[in-house]
């Protein structure tokens, strides 16, 4: 190890020590600092981002050969394409000639690939086709012996049809990472007959001028609900005085303990989810009582209980899947310390009835993205939190001890209901908002760091 | 006989450009119950998304939009959310300036008028001190309603639609 490496070593060691995580102490605080740090922000796009698998989008996005849809993974562009021949592959948007972007547009179908700087082309499955005009290039002979084809990500999978990659060989297979968080896309997945989800066509993107964090926190915040978005409670409270059968509001069964609670597992991920027995909003699996039936009998009654509660699901680092009035699923991109951007899709089960797809899609743009009636609000409150965060010779923020004093370890009733393992759990009232669910996110942060910096797991 | 087409098509352009001009600074001073009462109550309210760099949403019932309101009832629900002082979004409301021009105008059936134009609407934020610029195009479907004309379509592509942060029916 040379002086730079070991001086980027030490430095890594430093930043994760920003998490202090004592859990016999019942402590867990997190240093301002990784909200505004730009070594901070480096440090997580090479050693997080482009260190672990991220959510690249639905295999539905590139059903038919030649499809295409292009993302990123940290700073890196990034090409998805199904071949001709029907395979999936995910590749570095990049020229292996100059590094030219190859495919600059958002999606699209195309048998080939040419870079628009000096014509070299390539295939749906990644293959060089043609350096043009090779043969008068005076190249030397280890031009043709070196590969000329797009870079391939290091590792591709896929849970039913929602693709995930990364840029390191150096992670745990596909299945492990995810661990029972596939229980939790199940519930969504299932929702539909054949067992298929697709986004529904018109995906948004917005930025807000905050650190990447506040949106991973927010998500697996319910807390916050009733102070910032209080105004669109309002307005929820006045529609539902007045809402019809197909509003699609549903029940809990009978002898049901309201509440809310969250599960944390390996690798960063949690999901929160609340049982109520008056609803805020309805569903749209709840306005089709015969397709309701349908999903109950080829699922069963306890997993149709929990598709119709509220779940938000954190897949770290960068994908939250949430399944209310609608289902929504969105990404970031870390652009700088307090620069993110937001790709919010729709999700929906394929084969719902038209009625129920079209509020699905009204619930949709009401709630979420920066031109809805809650979300609008988070992007500000993070703002909020970025211009706050800059008194970086504070104390570290007391947001990270809701639950703290029972969380629970092992089994309990819910989990065992879904058949589910979690590394710890929660369980409180519906008013309890619980912050321990960010722990496994920040705790997934500092093992990734530490692992770069080469310390033992 | 062209003359008298001529008129009719100043007088749609004259009564297109009053409404829409009057729209413009309602919305700028904040007179936002004057302005939605230029809409009918089954007014449609629709910021299509973008599917493609080139194609946006055309059917609301199967494609997202960014915005979709099919009667006034919505927009007076964003009014009220605003008015209630609760929404973070507007602690404080942005300043905004909505400028228009190319404005086109015709009578496209007896009693209304069909018209399309452009529009840039600064959007100064004082809370942080940071501005940004909203542009795209207007298409305003207008109806006679006794001796008012009501707006009772109003279609907004937004060409620059990665939206900083917020997006609301001021900023547009």
């Amino acid at each position: 190890m040379n002086a730079a490496s070991q001086n980027h070593a030490a430095r890594l060691r430093e930043i994760s020590r920003l998490i202090d995580d004592r859990p016999s102490e019942r402590i867990f605080e997190v240093d301002r600092r990784i909200f505004t740090d730009p070594d901070v922000f480096d440090a997580e796009l090479r050693h997080i981002f482009e260190a672990t698998w991220n959510f690249i989008g639905l295999e539905s996005q590139v059903a038919r050969p030649n499809d295409f849809v292009t993302t990123h993974i940290g700073r890196h562009p990034i090409l998805v394409m199904r071949s001709a021949d029907g395979k999936v592959g995910a590749f570095l948007n990049t020229c292996r000639h100059r590094g030219t972007i190859v495919c600059p547009f958002k999606q699209g179908r195309q048998k080939f690939h040419v870079c628009r700087y000096h014509g070299w082309a390539y295939d749906s499955s990644g293959r060089n086709i043609s350096v043009t005009e090779e043969a008068s290039g005076q190249y030397p002979p280890s031009f043709s012996n070196q590969n000329h084809d797009l870079l391939p990500v290091a590792r591709l999978g896929s849970y039913r049809g929602f693709m995930f990659a990364s840029l390191s060989a150096d992670v745990p297979p596909l299945e492990e990472f995810l661990g029972d968080t596939r229980a939790f896309l199940d519930l969504i997945i299932d929702q539909s007959d054949s067992g298929q989800v697709e986004f529904v066509p018109g995906a948004s993107t917005y930025t807000f001028d905050a650190n990447w964090k506040l949106q991973f926190e927010n998500g697996l915040d319910y807390y916050h609900f009733a102070t910032t978005h209080s105004s669109y409670v309002d307005i929820l409270k006045k529609r539902n005085a007045n809402a019809g059968p197909d509003a699609g509001f549903t029940v809990e069964p009978e002898g049901e303990q309201e509440g809310q609670g969250s599960f944390s597992f390996d690798y960063g991920h949690a999901v929160n989810w609340s049982i109520k027995r008056t609803q805020l909003y309805g569903r749209p699996l709840g306005m089709d009582p015969a397709r309701l039936d349908a999903v109950r009998q080829r699922v069963g009654s306890t997993r149709a209980k929990w598709m119709l509660r509220q779940r938000n699901l954190t897949i770290f680092p960068n994908l939250q899947v949430i399944d209310i009035l609608s289902a929504q699923v969105r990404t970031w991109r870390p652009l700088a310390p307090d620069k993110t951007e937001m790709v919010s899709h729709c999700l929906a089960p394929v084969g719902e009835s038209a009625a129920a797809r079209t509020l699905r899609i009204r619930n949709y743009e009401d709630f979420f993205n920066a031109s809805g009636l809650a979300s609008s609000d988070d992007n500000v409150m993070y703002e909020f939190c970025q211009t706050g965060y800059e008194a970086t010779s504070a104390a570290p923020t007391q947001g990270y001890l809701r639950g703290v004093a029972d969380v629970g370890h092992g089994e309990s009733a819910h989990s065992r209901e879904l058949g589910i393992t979690a590394s710890e759990w929660s369980f409180g009232p519906t008013s309890f908002g619980g912050e321990t669910n960010f722990h496994p996110g920040y705790r997934e942060w500092r093992r990734l760091l530490q692992h770069a910096a080469g310390e033992p797991a | 006989m062209m003359a008298a087409s001529a008129i009719e098509q100043a007088d749609a352009h004259a009564i297109a450009a009053a409404i829409i001009f009057r729209e413009a600074r309602l919305l700028d001073t904040g007179e936002w119950t004057d302005w939605v009462a230029m809409y009918s109550e089954d007014a449609v309210y629709w910021v299509p998304g973008w599917l493609d760099e080139y194609t946006t949403t055309s059917d609301p019932k199967t494609q997202v939009s960014l915005l979709y309101h099919d009667a006034r009832r919505g927009l007076e629900e964003r009014i009220a959310r605003i008015e209630s002082r609760k929404s973070i979004t507007a602690l404080p409301l942005p300043r905004t300036v909505h400028q228009i021009s190319n404005l086109e105008a015709s009578e496209s059936a007896p009693g209304e008028i069909t018209c399309h134009s452009v529009f840039s609407v600064h959007v100064y934020d004082p809370r942080v001190a940071k501005e940004h610029l909203r542009h795209g195009r207007y298409a305003h479907t207008l109806r006679r309603d006794g001796d008012i004309w009501k707006i009772t379509r109003k279609v907004i592509t937004l060409v620059n639609d990665r939206v900083p942060t917020v997006l609301d029916f001021y900023s547009i």
